[in-house]
């Protein structure tokens, strides 16, 4: 370990760290645009100016390294007036366009320019024009003009994914970045690089123009969008949630994540979500509160023995439902419990990076759970007991995320062999269509509880604004179905 | 049909062997296209990524950095005139738009009879001499209106 002072600070790194990483550490502000702790050093963007006791010039923060007894600052007026004039060059072909930027609000330049700003720019000569909304496939946008070079997306593109698809062409205030030949940008982790960019140069195309970033809440949550279980942040306010970005976890995604789990969010707005409970009758459907349908299933098991009873779980739901779950099966004495395993050619995939071929936050959970309870049924007994008729009454914990199970139509098929389908599901389904009851389940945001992952880690996911307040978690509806009372307040 | 002679793939992959990174290989790579066809075409860039397993974002930036390659095609006689700092200051830049006026064509084109390119270029490391400019590969130095239009009626006189 090494001490050093920052502003006045006294503090002690491990040996190798960088300044600009001791200012973090010691929880001090410093400017920056181009450093980033996922990527390598480019010191491009002279911002993170700082005076060292003993050196006689200014040095960046983000290329020297802490040394054994280093006083460091960036209060001093002469490191001031050179972030000051460091952004003013930078602002220099800027465009002032942040009414229209859909950075604004969470803009670097923004941020720093509210602090260091030189308010009156003493630039007469006019503003060097460049190439505005690049299209750049069906993720990404990119406005040349915006963009000040600080290379973060190339460095992304050369270091992280490795496709180098991203480049600085042309020289001096001239330069710009782009692909060759404008050609798309739609590497499986391109979104990232929206996420990077310091200003509003790289949008995200599902996101600009949706809403302004301060009316966003967010709150941190794990993706479901596979077994790796990215650290996200969701971002949403009373109109609904409109988007997903990584959160740093350097043991599990790191900075990132891929652009399949940057769509987790889309089928928890209500318009793609299951309201209401629908029982088939002989007249048609008939809506019905949630908990009210469950209680009638509940009425509906007592016509069978509990082994004509059987139940299918898919791994997309919580541990602490699944424990729930488990209970109210051990209740209704049913010891056909059965895992749907959704794309099992692919379940082993992994892209090396984040991707990987299961697409379930929670198999490792289900799993568990279904081995503390010895449950060990096999999808052959199930289509075996299902043909000749000796299970009656099918129980399907059904996908949140229904686009990762292909086989939908053809699974629901199979279990409408039985007298009755009882299928809990967050979203419609056009295979849902026959079943005789389905009934709404809260989805990952609408709940507390945790996944685990792969590599068997457990990370708690949060609640947080409900979009259907009536819809029941898994332990819930398994609850009443087993014909107990949900408790108030004991909701997950 | 985008088509590099074989001797020229041979030069480059011998350059590629020449430096410490294949990087460095770049700029030959580039003349290698530039001698054949006058010009480095979006083709010839994913030729060279190709050939030489660089990612072509990476040639194009080299590609575009340097005013010495040309990103379309050129008439025979490529007038390249200095504007960088000591250029400017003894009157680069209103000697280019003199050549231009003069040949009735923008910086960075071509005349109608394809015979004459203008272009404003980075130095030509001949400061002591300015202005200066290039045609093809020959210098024109201390450079004045009489001087030019010398070397253009010269110019115009060959076929």
């Amino acid at each position: 370990m090494l001490k050093c002072t920052v502003n006045g600070k006294e503090i002690e790194v491990a040996e190798g760290t960088m300044v600009i990483e001791a200012f973090k550490q010691a929880g001090e502000d410093i400017a920056h645009y181009c450093w980033h702790p996922g990527l390598s050093v480019a010191g491009v963007c002279r911002l993170c100016m700082i005076e060292v006791e003993g050196a006689p010039r200014l040095m960046i923060a983000c290329n020297t390294q802490v040394t054994e007894g280093m006083v460091v600052s960036n209060n001093s007026a002469k490191v001031q007036e050179a972030v000051k004039w460091g952004l003013d060059f930078h602002l220099i072909n800027h465009p002032l366009d942040c009414p229209i930027c859909d950075q604004a609000g969470e803009c670097g330049l923004q941020d720093q320019y509210m602090k260091f700003g030189q308010y009156d720019p003493e630039m007469a000569e006019r503003k060097v024009k460049k190439r505005k909304v690049v299209d750049l496939g069906r993720k990404i946008v990119l406005d040349t003009e915006r963009c000040i070079l600080c290379s973060r997306c190339v460095r992304f593109t050369d270091e992280v994914t490795k496709t180098s698809e991203l480049g600085i062409f042309n020289r001096g205030d001239r330069s710009e970045i782009g692909t060759h030949e404008d050609k798309p940008l739609d590497n499986d982790y391109a979104v990232n690089v929206v996420d990077i960019c310091p200003v509003g140069a790289l949008t995200s195309k599902d996101f600009r123009f949706k809403q302004r970033v301060w009316y966003l809440d967010n709150d941190s949550t794990v993706c479901n969008g596979c077994s790796t279980g990215c650290n996200v942040n969701v971002y949403y306010n009373e109109k609904g949630y409109f988007r997903v970005k990584p959160e740093h976890n350097k043991d599990i995604n790191d900075y990132w994540m891929c652009d399949k789990g940057r769509n987790i969010f889309k089928h928890v707005n209500k318009e793609n979500r299951l309201l209401k409970a629908i029982k088939k009758t002989e007249a048609g459907t008939q809506m019905m509160a949630p908990g009210a349908a469950a209680k009638d299933v509940a009425s509906l098991i007592k016509n069978y023995s509990s082994d004509q009873v059987a139940v299918v779980f898919t791994g997309q739901y919580t541990n602490e439902e699944y424990e729930d779950a488990m209970m109210y099966i051990d209740k209704l004495g049913t010891k056909k419990v059965y895992h749907w395993v959704n794309n099992s050619e692919s379940f082993d995939d992994f892209d090396g990076i984040l991707l990987r071929g299961d697409k379930n936050p929670n198999t490792a959970g289900l799993i568990k759970a279904l081995e503390a309870k010895s449950l060990n049924s096999t999808w052959e007994q199930l289509e075996a007991e299902l043909n000749s008729g000796a299970i009656k009454l099918v129980i399907l914990a059904g996908p949140e995320l229904q686009e990762y199970f292909p086989d939908i139509q053809e699974k629901i098929q199979l279990f409408s062999k039985a007298e009755n389908l009882v299928v809990l599901s967050s979203n419609p389904n056009p295979a849902y269509r026959d079943v005789d009851y389905l009934i709404p389940m809260k989805t990952f945001v609408e709940k507390k509880g945790s996944f685990t992952n792969f590599a068997g880690t457990v990370q708690k996911i949060q609640k947080m604004r409900l979009v259907v307040s009536q819809a029941l978690s898994l332990g819930e509806a398994m609850q009443l179905m087993a014909g107990d009372e949900l408790q108030i307040g004991a909701s997950l | 049909m985008f088509q590099l002679a074989n001797e020229r793939v041979e030069k480059i992959k011998s350059e590629m062997q020449r430096y410490e990174t294949k990087q460095s290989a770049i700029i030959p790579a580039l003349y290698q296209v530039q001698e054949q066809y006058g010009w480095v075409s979006k083709e010839a860039l994913d030729f060279l990524a190709d050939l030489m397993e660089i990612p072509v974002a990476e040639i194009r930036e080299v590609f575009t950095f340097y005013t010495m390659f040309n990103q379309k095609p050129t008439g025979k006689f490529h007038l390249q005139v200095c504007t960088n700092i000591s250029c400017s200051m003894a009157g680069g830049r209103e000697l280019t738009d003199y050549i231009c006026k003069k040949l009735n064509v923008k910086p960075g084109d071509t005349t109608a009879d394809g015979k004459f390119s203008v272009s404003k270029v980075e130095c030509l490391g001949s400061c002591d001499t300015a202005p200066v400019m290039q045609n093809n590969f020959e210098y024109h130095e201390n450079l004045n209106e009489a001087k030019i239009d010398q070397i253009i009626e010269s110019l115009q006189k060959l076929n």
